[in-house]
């Protein structure tokens, strides 16, 4: 991971790309793998930077994915205000559960995420006036993006592929600043916490405070893809914040690499092409997606960029080594 | 090392490539249905009625020439991944047509992808009012199923028959549960204004402890209840009320919606179905006076499923793919916008006979088999003990 590459503008420029194949089957799982990219690797600010596992964070998608969804349906809120309001509610949540969560620690910290998560998600689940209940809310509608068919060279593509656009330049936006949070001496301090909770509280840093700054923005951003989500699939529904999703986020982040910033990024696009592979080829795909994760785990214990890593390093004649956050 | 990530990479993006354009010679056919998870019980079933249709289709030649392909995929019984598997039919897979989603929730979702792609669906279980409603309706999405109005309303009339004067409803706690009590309750009061509903409970579907509901019921001294509870849920329902009597109490007078009377739940109860209860089904499979064209359907499915007494769930994947058929047949074409004119006021062939898609609704006049379950020496499972279909068109309005 040269630091002269400027992986964030490449990644941008790659995904923008996509839509010239024409395919709206690609635009389709291009666009579901930029929005989970970026739930993965808010995720990562909490499991590989500060070294938190919540159980919970799929209850921050889900509150942006509602907020979002119920302003722009009911309300007829513009897109872009309705998604700043995906972000905040979430993080607004994420600061009062947090509050209490990082008050305890390990499995008992993760516990508690988990709680708060399955509160969120029951609430949402039989509240039938406001969230749908089990029916959830359907037809949420696309946001206004046909000026982007005016910009020149962009005129021939489909509201799928604006759509797409849209989303590929504000998950990278937030990665980008996800990005700045981990390289700032904030991010340096949360990953003093990482490796020694008790050294970080000797010279001084409030480990609480800066834990909870941490799980904030990790479920803010999460609820920004989660908004994304919602519009994307046309739909918001209980089952966004129900634990299995908790899982799901953990577990990309763990196939791409929680010790790499785009790790996360490598886990969403393996799971995704997984999960729409095997779904349509056997209806026993849990067996064998189960089957294929433990031996990619077994595998790549570094996780798929580890691998990478390891693999280039190999190539440039170096010893293999750990990775850099 | 290099050759080999080239290799893997090929393979891999090989493996994401979208289908072949559609071949002139095929009509796909994607089907989501809940294959894993409770509502796989009854999922599994639909979806090898729907099958047994296509090769039957298939094996008389096929629809304007084509052959018929099938293409099932897990819903996982939920709304989110409904409209994934959908979307990925629809954009992956070309599919020319969907049948399928099994619940009140994954319906309307996948409705909503139905009209944004212009591709028609054809909901074969989906209950509730709402899908077809005049502000949900459009020219892609027909329904094959029974209607939370018809199942409703006909419980109304065979309480309203019933002596009692202390009405309870118990139900699942979403848009079916609630569509089906509202439709009950109104055409209830008309019928028999002197009958009051005492109590109304609303467990959440997938609840696991019935007990506090069926206390709360009982104590408010019911007559006799309503009840939407289905599937799994019934069954919880009914293994935690026999300890406390509910049924006794109450003189099994009990009218069970949600296909509660179906060969599928009746057999997985055995002995602890509360026999004297109402109940209904889509199909009652144990039937002495069914027409000549059931009696083969069911020789056939039960061929097909492998099993000995075959489904009562089987019949609706079956009849939603034969109406599509049919639609086809008369659209002579397979572009949607025709075969959604030709499927308006189309009369198709099904196992229990031909039924009628109205315009006003885009619905099938699909009614339901009701009866009282009793127990007899023929089976080891209660059978109904004289099967009635009642006619839906009273009910549609």
């Amino acid at each position: 991971m040269s630091r002269r590459i400027p992986w964030t503008l490449v990644v941008l420029l790659l995904a923008l790309t996509i839509p010239w194949f024409g395919s709206r089957y690609y635009t389709f799982l291009a666009t579901q793998i930029a929005i989970l990219s970026l739930f993965a690797v808010s995720y990562n600010l909490l499991l590989g930077t500060t070294g938190l596992v919540s159980f919970g964070h799929a209850a921050y998608f889900g509150l942006g994915a509602y907020a979002t969804g119920l302003l722009m349906k009911e309300l007829n809120v513009p897109f872009l205000l309705a998604l700043l309001a995906g972000g905040l509610l979430p993080a607004a949540f994420a600061g009062v559960f947090g509050y209490f969560c990082v008050r305890l620690t390990k499995i008992y910290f993760s516990m508690l995420t988990l709680a708060f998560a399955q509160i969120v998600w029951a609430i949402c689940f039989q509240w039938n006036e406001v969230t749908g209940g089990d029916q959830g809310i359907s037809a949420i509608p696309y946001p206004e993006l046909g000026w982007i068919g005016a910009i020149p060279g962009l005129g021939g593509f489909r509201t799928g592929d604006h759509f797409y656009f849209a989303c590929v330049v504000l998950v990278i936006l937030c990665i980008w600043v996800l990005g700045r949070i981990t390289d700032s001496p904030f991010g340096r301090l949360l990953t003093t916490i990482r490796e020694n909770p008790e050294r970080a509280s000797f010279i001084g840093v409030d480990v609480r405070r800066y834990e909870l700054a941490a799980f904030a923005i990790a479920g803010g951003f999460a609820g920004v893809s989660g908004a994304l989500f919602g519009i994307f699939n046309r739909g918001v529904f209980a089952d966004f914040m129900f634990w299995p999703k908790s899982a799901e986020v953990l577990i990309m982040t763990i196939l791409g690499g929680m010790n790499y910033f785009w790790g996360p990024v490598a886990g969403t696009i393996m799971m995704v092409v997984l999960n729409q592979q095997i779904t349509s080829y056997t209806e026993y795909w849990p067996l064998v997606l189960g089957t294929i994760l433990l031996v990619l785990l077994f595998a790549f214990p570094g996780g798929l960029m580890g691998a990478l890593d390891a693999g280039a390093k190999r190539l440039r004649g170096q010893k293999t080594g750990g990775g850099d956050a | 090392m290099r050759r080999r990530t080239l290799l893997a990479s090929a393979a891999a993006s090989a493996a994401i490539l979208p289908g072949r354009a559609r071949a002139a010679n095929e009509i796909k056919i994607g089907m989501p249905m809940a294959l894993s998870g409770p509502g796989a019980l009854y999922g599994q079933p639909i979806t090898k009625g729907a099958e047994m249709c296509v090769a039957e289709i298939n094996a008389a030649g096929g629809l304007l020439g084509r052959k018929l392909i099938l293409l099932p995929r897990d819903s996982k019984g939920n709304a989110d991944e409904s409209v994934r598997v959908s979307r990925e039919l629809i954009l992956k897979d070309n599919v020319d047509f969907i049948v399928g989603s099994f619940t009140s929730a994954e319906s309307p979702a996948v409705s909503t992808i139905a009209k944004e792609n212009k591709v028609l669906m054809v909901a074969p279980t989906a209950k509730t009012i709402q899908l077809t409603s005049p502000a949900n309706l459009h020219p892609y999405i027909f329904r094959t199923a029974s209607t939370t109005d018809i199942e409703g309303r006909t419980a109304a009339t065979l309480m309203a028959k019933w002596d009692v004067k202390r009405v309870a409803t118990i139900a699942p706690d979403y848009a079916y549960g609630r569509d089906i009590m509202e439709a009950f309750s109104v055409l209830l009061k008309k019928l028999k204004p002197g009958v009051e509903i005492v109590d109304q409970q609303w467990p959440k579907l997938g609840q696991a402890d019935f007990a506090p509901f069926i206390t709360a019921q009982m104590s408010k001294q019911p007559d006799a209840v309503f009840g939407a509870v289905f599937a799994g849920d019934f069954a919880s329902l009914v293994k935690q009320a026999k300890p406390l009597g509910y049924f006794d109490k109450i003189g099994n007078r009990y009218i069970g919606a949600g296909e509660t009377g179906s060969i599928e739940m009746t057999r997985s109860l055995g002995t602890d179905y509360p026999v004297g209860i109402v109940a209904n089904t889509y199909d009652p499979v144990i039937w002495p006076d069914a027409p000549e064209v059931h009696k083969k359907f069911t020789a056939a499915i039960k061929t097909h499923l492998k099993d000995d007494y075959g489904s009562s769930w089987a019949i609706m994947g079956y009849a939603g793919v034969q109406a599509l058929a049919a639609g086809i047949k008369k659209a002579a074409t397979i572009d949607a916008d025709k075969v959604s004119k030709a499927m308006i006021g189309l009369t198709f062939e099904t196992p229990i006979g031909p039924q009628i898609i109205r315009g006003k609704d885009q619905s099938a006049n699909r009614g339901q088999f009701w009866g009282k379950l009793v127990r007899t020496a023929a089976h080891p499972f209660p059978v109904f003990e004289k099967v009635e279909y009642t006619d839906p068109t009273p009910f549609m309005d």
